[in-house]
């Protein structure tokens, strides 16, 4: 397996970690070949009379988390300047690329976010699909 | 770099970690969960489910070679394994594939030119003709040849673009179908043809030819219990009943045929054989499904002998030192539905059990709770038996099939249990019209165990 293994059971725990991190609920991931929902578990206030806490939670936005995957099999390079996790992005922009066959292949962010988490690391060799960015679409 | 899936995959994974090679195998999207990928030292996905995408995705495939340091790549059967083009992509990237030249790949893939250069060679060809021009050209051919005859695509493979014309009123129908269906399914709609050999058997020579001019044969397989599809479906080594005189005309025009071509890795030559007389009929210039059953019978490894040569080694024995023990044959258990057709089945395997002890061998991909992706071929698993005898062979297959249990999809167990009980199996005679033949006994077979289970 490469560096990052991205097994479905290794995916969800990465988000659930990120969600333990963050103010959201319920992430979905979605992708043409897997979609993958992790809902973190809301407890009411005990003082609460009625469990308004949790159907609050429940009618919550989702934090629209997307994966930006490797399309090709390659040694994967962060772009200059360097993307930094927490970045706002204000639109397209390349964040790196992926060298297969002495050819750069670019990553882009396909629109605005803030780079959530960057999933693989500079120089690693990545499959086909695997992470690279994730950005929150707000 | 093992660039292929399945049965094949592990067993390329087993020769190469027995001979001390660091493995890598690559993989689709929906083999995530494939053994070949948890055994192989290194596992890269190469793209989505359909083989076009994953295991045909060169760039992906010499990519992922490169970036985790691979010096060679095995490609099994399918796939890639007799596309020349690949074998020099491979070679531009300082890659050694594991097979013959890309030359020699792309001479006898072309069916047309394999049969001349064999003739040149002195190997003996079925009465035919080179590329046809049109449909009249075929009617003067077929007139010269004598009927029956069959058409063919020189691209061809899997029974595609090939027609059997049994009198002068068919022959532009079947040319200008076999022509559309070539061109359809290959994308080459040039055909030529042969004169059809009446009832023929289908037996193959394996050979071994290593860098320094050495070619071996390893005997002949069997290969006439074929479905009318002409995959096959049982397969044994020897040949039963073949007339010494046939077998040595076989074994020697196999190496002769190898010399000529400067063939060199594992490869066989297949013939059509009716009675004494032996006709080229092609060459796979790669490692055969069925390859384990001359394994049994020579006590030797065969994709560890390709990884060898192809490293630079000689063979270092000689045809002396190749003595043939005993009787093996072959069970292909595929997800298909023999009552349909053979039609594939795909669907997750609730149960799997296969069989054990003495002289059987199985080569298999799938497990328990294993799913059968739609994608790829239907063949789930080899179930080999050795013995001393033929008999004593075939007493341990329909042990080793009633032993193995498979549950979730439709299997070839009892269609091969019932062909192994026949009186032309038994007896040894039998041709490649036998399964078809005997397709409304299969369908019913399957009807009455059905029945029965219930």
């Amino acid at each position: 397996m490469p560096d990052q293994e991205i097994g479905p059971g290794t995916r969800v725990r990465r988000l659930a970690e990120f969600l333990t991190h963050s103010d959201a609920v319920r992430v979905r991931i979605v992708r043409p070949a897997s979609d993958v929902e992790v809902a973190r578990a809301v407890r009411a206030a005990p003082s609460s009379p009625n469990p308004t806490g949790e159907a609050a939670a429940a009618d919550a936005e989702p934090a629209r988390v997307e994966t930006i995957v490797a399309d090709l099999v390659g040694v994967f390079r962060l772009g200059r300047p360097t993307p930094a996790e927490g970045a706002v992005l204000a639109g397209d922009r390349e964040l790196g690329y992926v060298e297969a066959l002495g050819i750069r292949n670019p990553v882009r962010s396909r629109g605005a976010g803030r780079i959530v988490a960057i999933a693989a690391a500079d120089g690693a060799p990545v499959e086909f699909g695997q992470p690279l960015f994730l950005l929150d679409r707000g | 770099m093992i660039a292929n899936r399945g049965e094949i995959a592990l067993r390329i994974n087993r020769a190469a970690q027995e001979l001390g090679v660091r493995t890598v195998a690559v993989f689709s999207q929906a083999d995530r969960e494939s053994l070949h990928v948890r055994q192989a030292d290194e596992a890269f996905c190469v793209g989505p489910g359909p083989v076009p995408r994953s295991y045909l995705n060169i760039p992906n495939i010499i990519s992922t070679a490169l970036i985790t340091g691979c010096d060679a790549i095995h490609p099994g059967y399918g796939f890639l394994s007799e596309n020349a083009r690949f074998a020099e992509i491979c070679a531009d990237h300082g890659l050694t594939f594991i097979g013959p030249t890309p030359a020699v790949i792309a001479a006898m893939g072309d069916k047309a030119t394999a049969k001349r250069v064999m003739h040149e060679a002195g190997v003996a060809t079925t009465p035919g003709t080179g590329i046809l021009a049109d449909a009249a050209e075929a009617r003067e051919a077929a007139a010269r040849v004598g009927y029956p005859v069959l058409i063919k695509a020189t691209a061809g493979g899997g029974g595609k673009g090939m027609r059997a014309v049994e009198s002068a009123s068919e022959i532009e129908r079947a040319f200008a179908s076999a022509t559309a269906e070539a061109e359809a399914s290959f994308k080459d709609g040039r055909v030529y043809m042969e004169k059809l050999i009446a009832a023929p058997r289908h037996i193959e020579v394996q050979v071994l030819a290593d860098g320094f001019g050495t070619v071996l044969h390893l005997g002949e397989r069997d290969c006439s219990m074929q479905k009318p599809s002409h995959q096959k479906l049982i397969e044994e080594a020897p040949a039963p009943n073949l007339s010494p005189r046939a077998r040595d005309a076989l074994h020697a025009m196999a190496v002769r045929a190898c010399k000529h071509v400067g063939y060199t890795n594992a490869g066989t030559l297949e013939f059509l054989v009716s009675g004494d007389d032996v006709y080229f009929m092609e060459m796979n210039t790669r490692i055969q499904v069925e390859h384990p059953v001359t394994e049994l019978v020579y006590g030797i490894d065969l994709v560890k002998e390709q990884i060898r040569i192809a490293a630079g080694e000689p063979l270092g024995y000689a045809q002396a030192d190749l003595v043939a023990r005993g009787h093996a044959i072959e069970c292909r258990v595929n997800a298909e539905d023999p009552a349909n057709g053979f039609a594939p089945q795909a669907g997750t395997l609730s149960t799997v059990v296969f069989p054990g002890g003495p002289g059987v061998r199985v080569d298999t991909h799938i497990f328990s709770g294993a799913s059968v992706p739609p994608y790829y071929d239907s063949m789930l698993a080899k179930i080999v038996a050795h013995g001393d005898t033929r008999d004593t062979a075939i007493a341990r297959m329909e042990r080793a099939l009633r032993e193995t249990v498979i549950e979730g999809v439709n299997t070839t167990i009892d269609a091969c249990l019932r062909l192994l009980g026949t009186e032309a199996f038994r007896t040894g005679v039998y041709d490649i019209g036998f399964i078809p033949s005997m397709m409304h006994d299969l369908r019913d077979g399957a009807m009455v165990a059905s029945q029965s289970e219930r």
